[in-house]
């Protein structure tokens, strides 16, 4: 929004078109919404107490989190409103991937926020059913694969990138491209929803994996580094960067108030939204697998869900002391806090191996 | 009305002090991470001078 005004004023003051440099607007969408967090998140925590929106804990779930029990939750919609203002703000509002990354963000923080509503003010415990909620997470999925697939003006816009290797590039039909859309989208927004279990456990490794992505965005979208670096170059791809940085802004401002011991926890409206974004922003700059490798934590956390589930299915026997993955650790003795930072200290190593991938072809 | 004010000096130390043990003791423990969110938008705006000259 402010992209427009700039340019005018630039007509006649030829310092305002610095705001034109992605970066400089990308650092400014990060302070903008981190300001935004700070001013917001008080105010809403203290709504959302007084409303006794409070979060409930699984009875089987480790002993030490039963203190937890009333934390308000739904902080995700604040997430979710300093990056909606800071990507207003700060990115060209005529650059059409920018609006499907939002819309899609705040369709699936919809989807949450229902769950989360249902859950915690109609004391329904089972919230959104889960074939209610793949329903509407695979609408969106399929509707924005779609439309990125009817977009596609160039080949690179839907082949599979193949990290370490330059020449790999898997060219994708119409049905396959939107499928490993759909695919990626939904399950990296559940991937994000089952690692939120612990506090700041689901927000930094998605602030670091935001922070890549805004890299690989920038790249991706300037024809001379992408031809440098032998990535595809995707035409205005590079606003994204300034949608990633409202992320991390947005999620380091979250973290503030939900590190240990957290003030407030994100809830589904916050963690399926940001699962999602995460995906659609590495469809759109081709990184799929990078994704994969970025945000193993989360990759990690599901695998543990679904092999305790098919282990106990199969031979009654589980894996894991308790699934997801943080739990296990947990009963195993560690402390909340060193699980959590240890998971972050994997997902920075991880993330760096996936920044890798931009040299090293 | 002395009294009162080395009450006030002495209790702001104390509650100083109190502040710095408990950080130390890690009871305040989202400080240290609340220290480390500072750090890293200091790290960015000093990046972003890179670009901003």
């Amino acid at each position: 929004m402010l992209l427009a005004l700039f340019h005018w004023l630039g007509q006649d003051v030829r310092a305002f078109n610095v705001f034109s440099y992605i970066t400089l607007r990308a650092v400014l969408a990060t302070l903008t919404a981190l300001v935004i967090s700070f001013m917001v998140g008080p105010l809403m925590i203290k709504k959302l107490t007084a409303y006794k929106i409070g979060q409930a804990v699984r009875d089987d779930g480790p002993q030490t989190h039963l203190i937890k029990a009333g934390t308000p939750t739904m902080g995700g919609a604040l997430i979710l409103v300093a990056i909606a203002i800071s990507t207003l703000l700060w990115a060209d509002l005529q650059n059409h991937y920018v609006w499907v990354v939002l819309v899609t963000t705040l369709g699936f923080g919809v989807i949450g926020w229902v769950d989360d509503y249902r859950k915690v003010v109609h004391r329904n415990p089972k919230g959104l059913s889960a074939r209610a909620k793949l329903f509407w997470q695979s609408l969106i999925g399929i509707g924005v694969a779609g439309y990125l697939a009817a977009v596609a003006s160039v080949p690179a816009q839907t082949e599979l990138i193949v990290p370490f290797f330059k020449l790999i590039a898997i060219p994708l039909g119409t049905a396959s491209f939107m499928v490993l859309t759909y695919l990626v989208i939904v399950g990296s927004s559940n991937a994000v929803n089952l690692t939120d279990g612990l506090d700041g456990l689901a927000i930094m490794p998605t602030v670091m994996v935001a922070g890549a992505l805004a890299i690989f965005a920038y790249v991706t979208g300037h024809l001379v580094f992408a031809h440098y670096l032998g990535i595809p170059y995707i035409p205005g791809a590079g606003e994204l960067a300034v949608f990633c940085a409202a992320m991390v802004g947005a999620g380091l401002g979250f973290l503030w108030f939900n590190a240990y011991p957290a003030e407030v926890f994100m809830g589904d409206v916050g963690a399926l939204a940001l699962g999602a974004a995460l995906g659609i922003v590495a469809v759109i700059v081709r990184q799929e697998i990078v994704l994969f490798v970025m945000g193993g934590v989360f990759v990690v956390e599901t695998l543990s869900v679904m092999l305790q589930v098919a282990s106990f299915k199969l031979t009654g026997k589980r894996i894991f002391r308790m699934a997801p993955l943080h739990h296990h650790y947990e009963l195993k003795g560690w402390k909340e806090n060193q699980v959590v930072v240890r998971f972050w200290i994997i997902s920075m190593m991880l993330v760096l191996v996936g920044l890798s991938t931009l040299k090293l072809r | 009305m002395v009294e009162a004010n080395n009450w006030q000096v002495g209790g702001r130390l104390t509650r100083a002090k109190r502040a710095l043990s408990a950080l130390v003791r890690g009871r305040h423990q989202n400080l240290t991470v609340r220290f480390w969110i500072i750090s890293m938008m200091l790290v960015l705006v000093g990046l972003s001078t890179l670009k901003l000259r």
